[in-house]
């Protein structure tokens, strides 16, 4: 009988259960579909690193014999050894304006076991000496390939047709990034092609029986480090470029990140929402004991017991928190699997599902039944303590004293009644008052951080690409080259106005016992097309002595402005010799980690003569007609393209436009995101004003009745209600800000990689859009109060006693 | 004879609760005048508590008609009836229905606050004695005391009638005897029309007309030529 008299209960409060019911539905929602799914992409990750034999260690060197490379499995911690030949080649496609670029990685048939080696999804095996070559599912499929087509590359300055006779997936490349600066993949102009040694010695015949790759795996107990010194002094005479772990490996990175944080977020987001969902829970049922005082009296005079009331109220949490939960969860595994397959396509590991788990259903549904007990037994415990009699006696009337606040004379004289009203009810009810504040506080900064998320990206991509690389094209060498000598020649291209070397030049910067391998730019000390600019963005000159620091780095070094630091590199001339270099400032950099030198100070230390590895260019109007494929400036492109397309010494010529354009298609990738975030925070906010004004609504129907009675209008009693709510949201409000920029300020220090820095300012313009989404949700969720109050029944009100 | 301030013409009331259906009013006809004290007799269920919530706007007939002057209040809409309750009409209640959070004095302003022409607060805290407890919560007065704020929160606003349903039911002889002094006063010093529902016989005698009820309808109406004063009402 007791269920059926919950059940009339909720029905009669419908619209706040189903407010709280909404929150566990989504949370546990959340809850499943992300641990699912990161397990799911973990797991996947795990097999796919297991069965691809993926390495511990990378090694780029200049050029090194391979049958020397048989001798280092021999190393005490290596458990095997990969050479390979990776080389970046362009895809000749006079159709396509813009560079597609290939990276070329020679496949030793013979090996078994190779180290990262390839799974093949579709195809067949490759055969030597055939030009065959398998290319990566992504590319494969963004530009729409079919199997056994003919692909057209410039290797070592001559066209060659290569056959696709397969696609497949490497561990090493699940997150293909052609270089630092990107930092999303883009497989429809870069991709991963395999072929056999032997073809690749046929594109580069310098190559021939030489490798200037290396990867190896470990022995379950060695140490990366030991190995690494053991293999640096070995390494040195081939012309060591870099060794780095795995943990540094571009793909495994980005991937180990995004698993964690899809876990974080599985569990931060759903205690969010449940949290807020329980203490909704917890004042509906500690109002509705109050008022079903009478009725607990009544049972109680019956003969029913302590536990069988507690348990009956308990029943309201019960059936909220299993209702939703279940819902939530089924939607969760619903949902697990559409995200796992979406993850996994975005992350490019082949799909090792797990088959639904039961597990986080249960584990969820435990997990909002605790939060709701928890909540439901502190809201209704106060029916206990209430002996019989006394239960079924009206409770003394509210005690009111004045508050604080009315000591503040000017500001006490400038309320209206209402407004007084408002104010001593929020007093009197502190933890409901705490309640609203802080959810609303939260909601606005979520909405708020979220809004800059989008800003952050897009101030990551075009502070770079428009503000700091501000180059129409820049073209790459495949070898550092006589600087004045290629400079010489640009300068008679027609439509070049102006052409600036850059010398990029792989260095290891060690301060005390911290050590980081960055690209160290040589840039002009005029340069007008790099900009490096300060943190007001006024532009700084490189320094002809000394570095200047990405902060990131400068961090990672523990070193500021005035510390030395010690600088080595594969392409310094003597060997062991280390070069003593002072900081002499740290600048933002958000895409990238890098250091900065005057060109000629990088020359000097390289003591090679004048070097450069990359030209930037800037056309002229004339090149700056707007070519093919609608890109400003690609009119200058095209012709500097067809000039150096069979050049041995032009690895690719990339056109700034172009990169600034798929910077903004694939922003808009990522704008979905923000909105889930900014409705997730306009749903909490709704939920805790909605429930809120409805328990206002049951507890004071009487005073807002009587204040009809008065001859008050709906709107001017509504006032009462919404000036309470927003008296407290323009405090939440206010407080939502700075949590706002606190967030914003751990997501940056969280989120930040060697790849990209966020910046951990919040703008004005997302404080103003917290503001006004929140407000907006506060807004939405009164109007349906009002509607509420227009209908509230005088007679039935106002003739009963309390 | 008086101006008719109301003028009831076969007034029904029909609620319906679930299935069954009550007929509160079944067609009553009556007029009230202006500055008349009336008092309304009944046993519970007899339908004066419904009349009385037609005759304030509260609630509407099903069927009849009824004129508060020119405005028909059968067929006044939400926003009409809000202003005839805000400007015309004053109600107490047997609970008094004081606002627990604002004192005796700010419980009168929020009344004097949506008034067009509104008595001064001090003089009507004097009248029902109470300037020296202006500052005080209702749960800090006596029931006898909330009513005397919940009267002049009634009359405040300067209405043209005060409704009154059953305002001694909660009191004590006292405290009763004080609330009728004060609203039979306000009905001879300031002229008003006060109509006053009880099933307390005794105080009809202080009333210039008795309604009697009895089943939804009017059983009959009796002229009181000598009303006595309040205070010698005795129960």
């Amino acid at each position: 009988m007791l269920w059926r008299k919950m059940f009339r209960d909720i029905m009669s409060n419908k619209g706040s259960y189903l407010a709280c019911l909404v929150l566990v539905l989504i949370g546990l929602a959340v809850f499943t579909a992300f641990s699912i799914a990161s397990n799911n992409l973990s797991f996947s990750k795990e097999s796919f690193y297991r069965d691809q034999n993926f390495a511990h260690g990378f090694i780029e060197l200049e050029s090194m014999p391979r049958s020397d490379v048989e001798g280092l499995s021999g190393m005490d911690g290596i458990a095997r050894v990969t050479g390979r030949t990776v080389k970046e080649v362009r895809v000749h496609d006079p159709r396509r304006a813009e560079g597609v670029y290939l990276r070329l990685v020679s496949l030793d048939l013979e090996e078994a076991r190779r180290v990262n080696d390839v799974l093949l999804l579709q195809g067949e095996a490759l055969t030597s000496g055939e030009l065959q070559a398998w290319v990566d599912n992504q590319f494969f499929a963004a530009n729409r390939l079919r199997l056994n087509q003919g692909l057209d590359v410039i290797a070592g300055g001559r066209l060659h047709e290569l056959t696709l006779v397969g696609v497949g997936m490497s561990p090493e490349f699940t997150y293909a990034l052609r270089d630092f600066k990107e930092i999303y993949p883009d497989p429809e102009r870069f991709g991963i092609a395999f072929l056999p040694q032997e073809d690749m010695e046929r594109l580069f015949p310098e190559t021939r029986g030489r490798v200037n790759d290396l990867v190896f795996t470990l022995e379950p107990w060695a140490d990366f480090e030991r190995v690494k010194n053991r293999l640096e002094p070995e390494l040195e005479g081939y012309g060591l470029r870099t060794i780095y772990p795995r943990e540094d490996q571009v793909s495994h990175l980005v991937l180990t990140e995004e698993i964690t944080q899809i876990q974080n977020m599985s569990r931060a987001l759903p205690m969010l929402f449940l949290l807020v969902a329980g203490v909704i829970l917890y004042i509906m049922l500690k109002r509705l004991v109050e008022q079903q005082r009478g009725q607990i009296g009544i049972l109680k005079a019956f003969g029913y017991t302590d536990t069988e009331i507690t348990m009956h109220y308990l029943s309201y949490a019960l059936v909220v928190g299993t209702v939703g939960g279940l819902a939530g969860g089924i939607l969760g595994l619903w949902l697990a699997h559409s995200l796992t397959s979406l993850l996994l396509e975005f992350f490019n590991v082949p799909e090792v599902f797990e088959g639904i788990s039961l597990y986080y259903l249960l584990l969820g549904l435990l997990l909002s039944l605790a939060v709701f007990l928890f909540s439901g037994y502190h809201g209704s415990k106060q029916a206990l303590k209430l002996k019989p009699a006394e239960a079924m006696r009206p409770p003394a009337p509210p005690v009111m004293r004045k508050t604080l606040l009315e000591r503040v004379g000017f500001f006490w004289g400038m309320l209206t009644i209402q407004g007084m009203m408002a104010v001593r009810n929020l007093s009197r009810n502190r933890g409901r008052t705490f309640f609203i504040f802080l959810g609303i506080t939260i909601s606005s900064a979520v909405v708020a951080m979220t809004w800059s998320m989008n800003e952050m990206i897009d101030k990551l991509v075009f502070y770079q690409f428009e503000r700091v690389e501000t180059y129409d094209a820049k073209m790459l060498l495949n070898a550092p080259l006589d600087r004045n000598k290629v400079e010489s020649e640009l300068q008679h291209i027609p439509g070049i106005t102006r052409s600036e070397p850059l010398l990029e030049v792989p260095v290891s910067l060690s301060h005390r016992w911290r050590k980081e391998d960055v690209l160290l730019l040589g840039i002009h000390r005029e340069s007008r097309l790099y900009n490096i600019l300060d943190k007001n963005g006024s532009r700084v000159e490189p320094p002809e002595n000394g570095v200047i620091l990405s902060q990131r780095l400068a961090e990672k070094l523990d070193v500021s402005p005035g510390s030395t630091l010690e600088l080595d590199s594969p392409l310094l001339r003597f060997e062991n010799d280390v070069y003593p270099v002072q900081v002499v400032q740290t600048i933002p950099q958000y895409l990238g980690m890098n250091a900065y030198m005057e060109i000629s100070e990088v020359e000097e230390i390289l003591a090679q003569g004048d070097l450069a590895t990359s030209f930037m260019l800037a056309f002229s109007q004339a090149g700056d007609g707007v070519g093919t494929n609608g890109i400003k400036g690609s009119g200058g492109l095209t012709d500097l393209r067809d000039r150096f397309r069979e050049s041995d010494m032009v690895a690719g010529i990339d056109s700034g436009e172009e990169r600034v354009k798929q910077a903004r298609e694939l922003m808009e990738t990522f704008g979905s995101m923000i909105y889930i975030y900014v409705f997730i925070g306009v749903i909490i906010c709704f939920a805790i004003i909605y429930s809120s004004s409805f328990i206002v609504l049951s507890e004071r129907s009487r005073e807002l009745a009587s204040m009809m009675v008065l001859g008050m209008t709906p709107r001017e009693v509504f006032s009462v209600i919404s000036f309470e709510q927003w008296f407290v949201s323009i405090f939440a409000l206010a407080a939502g800000m700075p949590l706002a920029q606190l967030m914003q300020w751990g997501l940056a220090r969280e989120m930040s990689t060697d790849l990209y820095s966020l910046p951990a300012e919040v703008s004005g313009e997302s404080l103003f859009m917290g503001l006004l989404i929140t407000s907006l949700s506060i807004w939405l969720a009164q109007r349906f109060v009002f509607s509420r109050i227009e209908k509230l029944s005088l007679i039935e009100v106002l003739k009963t006693r309390e | 004879m008086a101006n008719s301030l109301i003028v009831a013409k076969n007034v029904k009331k029909i609620y319906h609760m679930g299935e069954v259906t009550v007929h509160a009013l079944r067609g009553v006809n009556f007029s009230l005048d202006e500055k008349e004290l009336v008092v309304v007799l009944g046993p519970s269920g007899s339908g004066k508590s419904t009349l009385l919530n037609i005759i304030g706007g509260m609630d509407t007939p099903t069927e009849g008609e009824l004129y508060y002057g020119s405005l028909a209040l059968h067929s006044a809409n939400g926003r009409e009836l809000t202003q005839y309750r805000r400007n015309d009409v004053g109600f107490i209640f047997q609970f008094y229905n004081l606002m627990p959070n604002l004192t005796a004095y700010e419980n009168i302003n929020l009344s004097v606050q949506i008034a067009k022409d509104p008595l001064k607060i001090e003089d009507l805290l004097e009248q029902v004695g109470l300037s020296d407890r202006r500052d005080h919560f209702p749960s800090q007065l006596s029931g006898g005391e909330q009513q005397r704020v919940a009267i002049a929160r009634g009359l405040a606003k300067n209405p043209t009638m005060l409704l009154c349903d059953e305002p001694t039911g909660s009191l004590d002889l006292a405290s009763g005897v004080q609330v009728l002094k004060i609203l039979q006063a306000f009905c001879q010093n300031y002229e008003k029309t006060v109509v006053l529902i009880t099933h307390n016989t005794v105080i009809s005698q202080m009333a210039d007309r008795v309604i009697y009820m009895k089943d939804g309808m009017i059983d009959r109406v009796e002229r009181n030529d000598q009303p006595i004063p309040a205070e010698k009402v005795r129960w």
